[in-house]
């Protein structure tokens, strides 16, 4: 069974060190007043005029930032992988690094290098794109195993250790990883338990003609992006992860999740127990999201295939045809 | 030493703290209306007085709580409830002039019991007036064990389990309405063990208890009889027994129910010989012979009564031929005489052979031709006619002829007679009932030296389905005569109002006399509704009160069980009654895990509208399924009303004040719904 404490993110409470983590920690776990719907809703505002047509996606991706996890967008490109990365960092008025993933990709490429000062005599750490808020790691799986597990190391951790020396990460780290379909030639598929890591798999897709077509006429998004004010805050976002930590999850979506999970490994290759958590998490931040103070079953329906997708079969696109087979066999509530 | 120190000062300091603890209103309230409940089928029977006084001294206690005064306050300390329960006791006494024994027993228990109550102080002690309560309640089963009084117990039931619940907690006990319910859901789950218990559980032949017997309770004919006495016998429309035949019933004018027989005579009352010589009766089958059974009334008499003429003794009536009692031994003047009075319902087996003579065993005594008192008239005629007639026989039916064709009236408010009563009532009143006409006729029997006797018994039965009753109306008496070797019956009141014997009391009387109501001819609506009830309370006595070690034995016959050990009934009794607590048990268990009320009002949600023709697909969420049925129904408005609710109760952050109503609405949304899908599949 779930217990309500075990809503806190799985790798922070495993890496739990700071003070200031301990009372967000504590805060968390009381009743949150929730009473900036509105400001999310501006965000999405902003979001909707550069992507047009796609505020599923969009969903999904600010909810999986509310829920502190990172995203797997898997498509091919130009779809606006990028355009979204940098559209939801500048929007929150975070800082954001892109790191173009290339098979001769090194580690400290992503992390860092520490460099020999002649002067104090030391090694300086001068850290690499993963210090950040918002990462965009594009095409993650044409970097060899050994610089994807870097940033992957990173990702769940929240800090980076090179040369024995530990440098914490931002409080808010936030990855979005872009992956081409593997059929692509000189792709290296990221393993199971790396999927795992991130908690939500997205196909952006094409968008439908009518879109498309007004893409066209209005030119390339990107000099709009340059242009954008931003509309929310480190704080703001702080407060909305609280806020939507809080949303109440009544007992028998509870039972509906594990059902779900159960259901999945009867197969063999199933769901964590990671991967529970951070749907329930995920289907509070959409229900936060989308104003309500609680989660429907619809939540849970939305956010399953966005949740397992990717840790199914290693690929959104197949998985979550798989995860759509797990739903159509368990009841809702 | 110090242990008796430390222990003497534990009390000195318990003590202050024990009494600090008060009973508080809702207690009293609930514990004030057990009490009341649980009295209340007494009130019937109590005298008025002992009524009075229990129910005053509860509204004492209660007025006391409210607006408190000095002396009301005196009247209820310990002091002065202990004088008025003596008191009682002493009122008591002597109102019924005897106290062990039932009714002076009840009704001290009633008054004490409310004493109790006005000298409760503490909650703890309340335990103990529960257990008093439930006393008092059960006593009122000495009096009638009818369906009627086991429902007038079942509100002092439910009182009692709402007094249990409140006076364990009283601040935080569940409102009185819930707790009823409790305890209704409580005997409910019960019943079915009870009911098992009482099938299965072994019985004591006999009855548990005997009590003792009351002076005043007698009813119905005695041992002896005159001018008046079965008279004031037909005024009660109480039931004397119920006779199931065996075949067809005997047609009304055969219907003589032998009882005591009455052979000494002082010249005003008639009485049964202190010691009847008892006989055998053979099993030999005798012409119209007749077999039936009686469930007889408890009388306090030693009689059973038989049609005319018993040719068994009765024998108890049971499954197994080998388990009857022999129930009264059968004397020679062929009363049914049991050696203890029959003080609870008796069923017993009869056969009768439908005759009006029989031979006797043994020769007429003397005393069956003496007479007493001065009656110089009525011997100077007995001479007189018996000179005329020739023979006894022609001289009996002169003699009847002479009752039929005089002015001979029959009534129950005959004048009063005198000294010489029958030669008053031959020569001068010439009116009055069967026991004035039997009375005469055996005394002018007697006086022309033939042997005679007045029988008591009753006269009648009123078929009521498939039984027959024999009220204490039909009580009657008639005369029987030694001729030619054969006692033979007359009954000189059919000589009189014949239709006293064809068909029944009230036809042969007039109008104005006080017949009882159920005794009266006519077919009213209450008198219907009195015979059904007295069906159902024939069956109830029948397969519940009766139900006995026999009947047990029948029933495991039936279901082809060997009759069961003790320790195997026992281990089964244990095995189903821990399969039942299981099922009871386990049901909110089961609950618990997987469905919530809410759950299970959804499901009702679906099931009404899979019955409108929406069925909802496995991954269909419920805001899905409402949106699809309401759009696609007529109604859709309230569909989507109940659903939204349902969703918000389920899904939303619980809040109890919202819920409640939520559930309110949500349940009559749902009844609408329901009927709505009924009228649509009828459409």
């Amino acid at each position: 069974m779930f217990q309500p404490v075990s809503d806190a993110d799985f790798g922070r409470y495993l890496t739990l060190q700071r003070p200031d983590q301990l009372r967000l920690m504590n805060n968390t776990a009381q009743t949150l007043p929730v009473k900036a719907f509105g400001n999310v809703s501006q965000v999405f505002e902003q979001l909707e005029s550069i992507l047009l047509g796609k505020r599923d996606q969009l969903e999904l991706a600010m909810a999986c930032m509310l829920a502190k996890g990172h995203l797997l967008i898997e498509d091919v490109p130009g779809t606006g992988k990028t355009t979204l990365a940098q559209a939801l960092g500048v929007s929150m008025g975070l800082d954001w690094k892109r790191v173009q993933f290339t098979s001769d990709l090194l580690p400290a490429d992503v992390v860092g290098v520490s460099v020999f000062n002649s002067h104090s005599q030391s090694f300086d750490f001068r850290p690499g794109p993963v210090f950040t808020s918002v990462l965009l790691a594009d095409e993650i799986n044409r970097a060899p195993p050994k610089a994807q597990s870097a940033l992957l190391e990173a990702m769940e951790e929240r800090q980076v250790s090179v040369d024995g020396n530990t440098h914490p990460l931002p409080d808010e780290f936030f990855v979005i990883a872009t992956q081409n379909p593997v059929e692509q030639l000189g792709a290296f598929p990221l393993p199971e338990s790396q999927l795992d890591r991130f908690l939500v798999g997205l196909a952006l897709g094409y968008p439908d003609p009518a879109t498309e077509r007004a893409l066209m006429e209005d030119g390339d998004k990107r000099s709009l992006i340059a242009n954008l004010e931003p509309v929310g805050s480190v704080q703001q976002l702080r407060q909305w992860s609280e806020e939507a930590n809080a949303v109440h999850v009544s007992e028998s979506l509870y039972d509906y999740i594990l059902a779900l999970l159960l259901r999945s490994r009867e197969n063999g290759n199933g769901l964590s127990s990671r991967a529970g958590l951070n749907l329930v998490r995920l289907c509070k931040a959409l229900a936060y999201i989308n104003q309500r103070d609680h989660v429907l079953p619809d939540d849970v329906l939305r956010a399953f295939p966005a949740m397992a997708g990717h840790r199914l079969t290693g690929r959104v696109s197949t998985g979550q045809a798989a995860a759509m087979d797990i739903l159509n066999t368990v009841p809702a509530p | 030493m110090i242990g008796l120190l430390g222990k003497s000062r534990l009390l000195r300091r318990r003590k202050p703290k024990q009494s600090a603890v008060k009973l508080d209103k809702r207690s009293l309230h609930a514990l004030a209306a057990l009490l009341l409940l649980s009295q209340l089928p007494h009130l019937l029977h109590l005298p008025i007085w002992v009524s009075a006084l229990g129910v005053s001294i509860i509204g004492l206690k209660l007025l006391a709580h409210y607006s408190p005064s000095t002396a009301i306050n005196f009247l209820l300390t310990p002091v002065s409830l202990i004088v008025i329960a003596v008191s009682g006791a002493i009122l008591v006494r002597t109102h019924y002039g005897y106290f062990l024994g039932r009714d002076p027993c009840v009704a001290f228990l009633f008054i004490l019991v409310s004493a109790k109550f006005a000298e409760l102080k503490r909650p703890a002690e309340s335990t103990l007036l529960l257990c008093l309560a439930g006393f008092l309640l059960m006593t009122q089963y000495f009096y009638s064990q009818s369906i009627l009084s086991a429902l007038i117990t079942l509100p002092a039931v439910l009182a009692l389990g709402n007094a249990l619940a409140v006076i364990r907690d009283s601040t935080n006990a569940p409102k009185t309405k819930q707790n009823l319910r409790m305890v209704g859901k409580l005997l409910l789950q019960g019943a079915p063990l009870a009911a098992l218990l009482f099938v299965v559980f072994p019985r004591l032949p006999g009855p548990l208890w005997s009590l003792p017997d009351d002076a005043t309770a007698k009813t119905g004919l005695s041992d002896s009889m005159s001018p008046g006495s079965i008279g004031s016998l037909s005024l009660s429309d109480e039931v004397a027994f119920r006779v199931e035949f065996k075949g067809s019933p005997p047609p009304p004018d055969q219907r003589y129910w032998r009882g005591p027989v009455l052979n000494e005579f002082d010249g005003f009352n008639w009485s049964a010989s202190t010691n009847p010589t008892r006989i055998q009766v053979s099993g030999s089958q005798r012409p119209n012979s007749l077999e039936y059974t009686v469930m007889m009334q408890p009388n306090h008499q030693r009689w059973l009564f038989a049609l005319d003429y018993p040719t068994s003794v009765p024998m108890s009536d049971t499954v197994d031929e080998a388990d009857s009692r022999i129930m009264a031994r059968i004397t020679a003047d062929l009363q049914l005489k049991s050696s203890k009075p029959i003080t609870q319902v008796v069923r017993y087996k009869q056969s009768s052979s439908l005759s009006d003579k029989f031979k006797p065993p043994i020769r007429p005594e003397p005393i069956q031709t003496q007479l007493a008192g001065q009656n110089p008239k009525t011997m100077a005629f007995a001479a007189q006619m018996r000179a005329q007639a020739g023979s006894d026989r022609q001289y009996i039916e002169n003699l009847l002829r002479h009752f039929n064709q005089e002015n001979f009236h029959y009534t129950l408010q005959p004048s009063l007679l005198g000294n010489s009563p029958v030669d008053e009532f031959l020569f001068n009143t010439r009116e009055g009932f069967c026991e004035h006409y039997a009375s005469a006729f055996v005394v002018l029997l007697r006086a022309a030296a033939i042997p005679a006797r007045v029988v008591t018994g009753y006269l009648g039965g009123e078929m009521n389905g498939n039984y027959m009753i024999v009220r204490q109306s039909d009580a009657h008496a008639w005369a029987e005569a030694f001729i030619d070797g054969h006692w033979v019956r007359y009954d000189p009141t059919g000589a009189v109002a014949p239709a006293r014997v064809d068909t029944s009391m009230a036809a042969a009387l007039g109008d104005g006399e006080p017949i009882p109501m159920m005794a009266r001819s006519g077919n009213g609506w209450l008198k219907r509704f009195k015979l059904s009830m007295d069906e159902m309370n024939h069956d109830w006595q029948r397969l519940v009160v009766n139900f006995n070690n026999e009947s047990q034995n029948r029933i495991w016959q039936k279901l082809g069980f060997p009759k069961l050990q003790l320790w195997q009934i026992t281990i089964l009794v244990l095995i189903i009654s821990a399969i039942w607590c299981f099922a009871v048990l386990g049901m909110p268990l089961r609950r618990a895990s997987g469905k919530t009320p809410a759950d299970r009002m959804w499901n009702r949600y679906v099931r009404t509208l899979g019955r409108l023709g929406i069925q909802r697909e496995t991954t269909e969420t419920p805001n899905q399924l409402i949106n699809r049925a309401a759009e696609s129904l007529p109604k859709s408005s309230l569909i989507k009303s109940v659903g939204d609710d349902l969703v918000k109760l389920r899904f939303h952050r619980p809040d109890s004040a919202t819920n409640a109503a939520l559930n309110a609405s949500i349940k009559r949304g749902l009844t609408k719904l329901y009927m709505h899908s009924l009228m649509n599949r009828a459409g």
